[in-house]
């Protein structure tokens, strides 16, 4: 006989500790820098290359998006995120940061259709590197992790290098997964314990690189699935 | 020699640079580190990659053996305390707590019944299974739990007045009493038919006063009867000799009177 129990209330959530920015909005980002670069920098690949340093945890707001990948972002990204982003959300209640430096780093491009040679060609764009396990952008306010998503999952597509959006708790869970993994490896041959003994020579194949990077970077990619 | 040992050393430089190339040089062909697509490892890499994968703990008995750990979600909410504490406080308070079985009833009459019944001070209380149960078991009124299965109410009041309750309740057919618990004893419907049919407190205690001060009211007059008896004995005595005195005719008379005595 189905009965009718007693109605269990659910407590609103408590916005209580959050502080707004001046501007709710995502700032504009200019394409050039203020002072454009006369000199042509080398490529540095090595600013594309392994886990980030800076910008890896919340500061201001709840959710954010995290880069899986390196890469680099350009002015239409920026815009691309900024639009999406400000038709997403409700400027009164949410607010979003940007977690990158406007794009400062020259790239050259030779033009079309030239053979090899005659030097380095001119500044084409500006474009900031973005290492894997740094955020993009963080947002927050008085809202829910699942009014936020879409549109977040929207922006993360679209980026140059795999993205997800993720929460304060999903960020710490991800990293106490990590963790686990590393503690409850049933391997006793890992890539850290082969590369800093050098076990059967394997450094002659490897990069004096893989001792930081430890076997979960190649190149601009990060391997979550290992270790 | 020289040449030879020239050749072995920087491959015929002039002989004034004295350094030297390192005798292993790998060869840097490809592209770089960092590239667009996927770059190609090294077959001992891949090796080693391969090697060197996560292996996940497999315990020796797999969960879905075990029995699963029933997560008790105590929540308790304020909102569940305090109605306990309410139905502590009603079971505490009230001298008549009747319990009937309640069908869905329009609402005006529902109002109606209400309101007959608040005029002989007896109010009516709607309560949830699930809160009432363990308040019930934990006190002295396990034997009232199998009356809360369905939806029911409570009749709470002061003062017991049970006939006017039921007369309330005959004209109201969809609530049916189900039982009472009237100054800490349960009664059952019967009982509670029973318990109306009996006089009031007040009428019930002036007849055992009356009957309790039957017997000390008849002490004097049973202490007093000897002596009650020889003074009307002695009145009639008197009077007899007063008729005796006063008219001789009348003494056959009070002879037959005393004689009859």
């Amino acid at each position: 006989v189905p009965r009718a129990g007693l109605k269990k209330y659910v407590l609103p959530p408590d916005y209580s500790g959050i502080v707004f920015p001046e501007r709710t909005k995502l700032k504009f980002m200019d394409k050039v820098p203020a002072v454009p670069k006369v000199r042509r920098e080398p490529r540095q690949l090595r600013d594309i290359r392994g886990p980030s340093r800076e910008a890896t945890d919340f500061t201001q707001g709840q959710y954010g998006i995290l880069a899986l990948g390196g890469g680099y972002l350009h002015w239409g990204h920026f815009e691309m995120i900024r639009l999406t982003i400000g038709r997403g959300m409700n400027p009164k209640t949410m607010f979003a940061i940007w977690r990158v430096p406007a794009p400062s780093k020259p790239v050259t491009r030779k033009s079309l259709g030239h053979r090899m040679g005659g030097g380095k060609g001119p500044i084409d764009h500006y474009v900031t590197a973005v290492k894997s396990g740094r955020l993009v952008v963080e947002v927050g306010g008085h809202c829910e992790f699942g009014e936020v998503k879409p549109f977040l999952t929207q922006v993360a597509k679209k980026l140059p290098f795999p993205a997800v959006p993720i929460s304060r708790d999903g960020l710490r869970e991800m990293r106490q997964e990590e963790e686990e993994k590393r503690l409850n490896n049933q391997n006793p041959w890992t890539f850290e314990r082969v590369v800093t003994s050098n076990m059967l020579g394997m450094r002659k194949y490897l990069s004096p690189y893989d001792l930081q990077l430890k076997g979960r970077y190649w190149g601009k990619f990060f391997l979550k699935h290992r270790v | 020699a020289p040449a030879a040992k020239m050749a072995a050393l920087s491959g015929g430089v002039a002989p004034w640079c004295r350094g030297w190339l390192p005798a292993l040089q790998f060869v840097r062909r490809g592209s770089k580190a960092v590239t667009r697509h996927w770059k190609a490892m090294h077959f001992q890499r891949q090796k080693l990659m391969a090697v060197t994968e996560y292996l996940a703990p497999r315990p020796a008995v797999p969960p879905r053996c075990l029995a699963p750990r029933k997560e008790t979600v105590e929540e308790d909410n304020g909102y569940v305390q305090l109605l306990r504490r309410q139905v502590e406080e009603v079971f505490r308070d009230n001298r008549m707590i009747a319990v009937c079985q309640f069908n869905s009833m329009p609402g005006e009459d529902v109002v109606l019944m209400r309101h007959y019944l608040r005029k002989h001070n007896i109010e009516v209380k709607f309560v949830l299974n699930e809160i009432i149960r363990p308040v019930l078991s934990q006190s002295k009124y396990k034997n009232l739990l199998p009356l809360f299965v369905a939806r029911n109410i409570l009749l709470v009041s002061r003062e017991t007045k049970v006939k006017e309750m039921l007369r309330v309740l005959k004209g109201v057919p969809q609530i049916n009493l189900l039982g009472a618990c009237i100054d800490d004893t349960i009664l059952s419907r019967q009982g509670v038919e029973n318990f109306a049919k009996l006089p009031s407190l007040e009428a019930t205690q002036g007849q055992t006063v009356g009957a309790l001060a039957l017997l000390p009211s008849q002490t004097s007059s049973l202490l007093q009867r000897g002596s009650a008896h020889l003074t009307a004995l002695l009145d009639q005595h008197i009077s007899r000799l007063q008729a005796a005195e006063t008219g001789s005719p009348a003494e056959p008379a009070p002879a037959q009177s005393s004689e009859a005595h």
